[in-house]
């Protein structure tokens, strides 16, 4: 129990308070720790944990072919890959010429064909897939339910079409008039009137037309009528006051969770 | 109008194969058909090009690559972008890498642009120290004492006997940071352990996808400028005059992107005229 439990608690509330006030003491060792040591472990860690990771992944795989689960044969394929990464980083390089340790990056060596010619391509295609799936999803999905979704919807078209070159070839006078159509529609909606409506286009139209031609019909003004400022205003100010207060959110999340480690009021990394 | 109003509902209902297919074409067709869209730079890329065009000639650059081949399409082009434009002004680039995958593709666009392009001697004026696993402790690493993080580069060759390395043990010795980041660890990790307690300046580019979480960053001067995505990119080469592979899927990344604002449209009044009936009966 006293390895078990009572150690692994010590260890971490020791190290913890350490890097901790690594950071606030002033203090030559402490620092060096911090900055030198603990980080220094930290990798010799994680490369034992990329072991464990990985031979976990072989175990778990090896149990779902000889139990013959559902897609055991995909299992195959991992273990058969996983078997050739193997092979190919330790076992044998493909080019006498190649030192090892080089033979990873280096051309002409196993390694770096199964890189190139099977890793890549494969991500790529896993990504690539993405477009589909996004185009079916947004046409199937992506419904004006609501208030915020209409706020979504608007706001990610802007996105999609002000970041793009297309976006920056489209006038914002062409903007104006949709603006003019969709002012109509919502006049419409409001007062099931359709004088107020003709009212309302017909007084736009005239308007936008009228302001084009006193100002020549500028690609990217009025600005705020232009798709590649628009996009930028969006990422900039609500985008930027949005994501600065999730950051908020979980550093303090963090710096709680943290305490709790520290103290040892946390203790899920012991399995309590 | 009562055919128009059948055409729209009966998209609604169309089999998803067709519009993988639509989706397929708009991006393959402008990648044969090229329209040749003028590009325009946005604030961002072009604050990255100004501020890397100030440096002083000789600057010593760290460039890290933190990108797969998932991400190449937008992250790659900005990379050789970006060292184009370092080695024309004289500087000297440093990589590192925080992904095992990003070591491949910084060694192919160094081998492209350093060797093949500009003809320029490994070691002398470019350095791949590549890959090592930590994450935020190989960053905390690189700012205290470089060299225990990196005691070889790629090559194997011991980073003592690399002439461009002489000088250089800390991060502090380097005059400017570039992080190309596709996700953790990368730019915000660079900026909160490097950048914030250095003061040593550094630009980011990053995917599409990330740019809103980085933006906070750009929007508080911690990161000068952000090439955000392949149309960043795009931008980037435009502005170094040399256009690549991003000013070559701009196109196609247009025409998708109206495609699918197109779909998003007529699914939405498709729903809106169902939504109506549904209420009448």
């Amino acid at each position: 129990m006293l390895f078990k439990r009572q150690i692994p608690i010590l260890i971490v509330a020791v190290i913890g308070s350490l890097t901790l006030f690594g950071w606030f003491i002033d203090e030559p060792n402490i620092k060096s720790f911090v900055d030198d040591d603990a980080t220094q472990w930290y990798d010799i860690l994680a490369s034992f944990a990329i072991f464990l990771g990985g031979f976990n992944l072989l175990k778990m795989q090896l149990q779902k072919v000889l139990r013959k689960k559902s897609g055991w044969q995909y299992s195959l394929f991992a273990i058969g890959g996983f078997l050739l990464a193997i092979i190919a980083g330790f076992f044998y390089i493909g080019d006498p010429n190649v030192a090892w340790g080089t033979h990873v990056t280096a051309k002409g060596t196993l390694f770096k064909w199964i890189f190139t010619y099977m890793f890549a391509p494969m991500q790529a295609t896993m990504f690539a897939l993405l477009a589909f799936f996004v185009a079916s999803a947004s046409y199937r999905a992506f419904r004006i339910r609501n208030f915020e979704a209409t706020l979504l919807l608007v706001a990610g078209i802007i996105i999609m079409i002000g970041r793009v070159p297309l976006g920056s070839n489209i006038s914002s006078w062409f903007i104006l008039y949709l603006s003019v159509l969709i002012g109509g529609i919502t006049v419409n909606t409001i007062f099931k009137n359709k004088q107020y409506t003709a009212i309302f286009i017909s007084v736009g139209i005239i308007g936008v037309t009228a302001a084009g031609s006193s100002m020549g019909w500028p690609l990217d003004e009025p600005g705020l009528f232009y798709l590649p400022y628009l996009q930028e205003w969006i990422y900039k100010f609500p985008n930027v006051a949005g994501t600065r207060s999730i950051m908020i959110g979980i550093g303090l999340g963090i710096f709680a969770t943290s305490i709790r480690y520290i103290l040892g009021i946390e203790k899920s990394y012991i399995g309590e | 109008m009562k055919f128009i109003i059948d055409l729209i509902l009966k998209l609604g209902t169309v089999d998803r194969r067709w519009i993988f297919l639509i989706i397929g074409l708009v991006v393959i067709l402008p990648l044969y058909f090229p329209m040749g869209l003028p590009i325009r730079a946005t604030n961002t890329t072009q604050q990255v090009y100004n501020t890397i065009d100030a440096l002083p000639a000789g600057s010593k650059i760290l460039l890290s690559c933190e990108y797969g081949p998932s991400t190449k399409p937008e992250i790659h082009p900005m990379v050789l972008s970006l060292m184009r434009h370092l080695f024309k002004n004289g500087h000297k680039i440093y990589v590192t890498c925080l992904w095992p995958d990003g070591q491949f593709l910084a060694e192919e666009a160094l081998d492209l642009v350093g060797g093949e392009e500009y003809g320029l001697t490994y070691g002398e004026d470019y350095v791949l120290l590549g890959f090592r696993p930590g994450g935020e402790a190989v960053i905390k690493g690189i700012v205290s004492d470089l060299r225990k993080v990196y005691t070889i580069d790629v090559r194997g060759t011991k980073v003592t006997e690399i002439p461009m390395m002489e000088g250089i043990h800390r991060f502090e010795d380097f005059d400017f940071l570039f992080s190309a980041s596709a996700g953790y660890p990368g730019t915000i990790e660079w900026v909160q352990y490097a950048v914030d307690p250095t003061n040593i300046p550094m630009s980011t580019g990053t995917t599409s996808i990330q740019v809103n979480e980085v933006m906070p960053y750009v929007a508080a001067g911690q990161v000068q400028g952000i090439i955000a995505g392949m149309p960043g990119a795009a931008e980037y080469e435009a502005l170094i005059g040399v256009p690549g592979n991003a000013t070559m899927g701009m196109d196609a990344q247009s025409i998708a992107h109206l495609v699918i604002v197109i779909f998003i449209v007529l699914g939405n009044i498709g729903y809106f005229i169902e939504r109506n009936r549904s209420k009448k009966y």
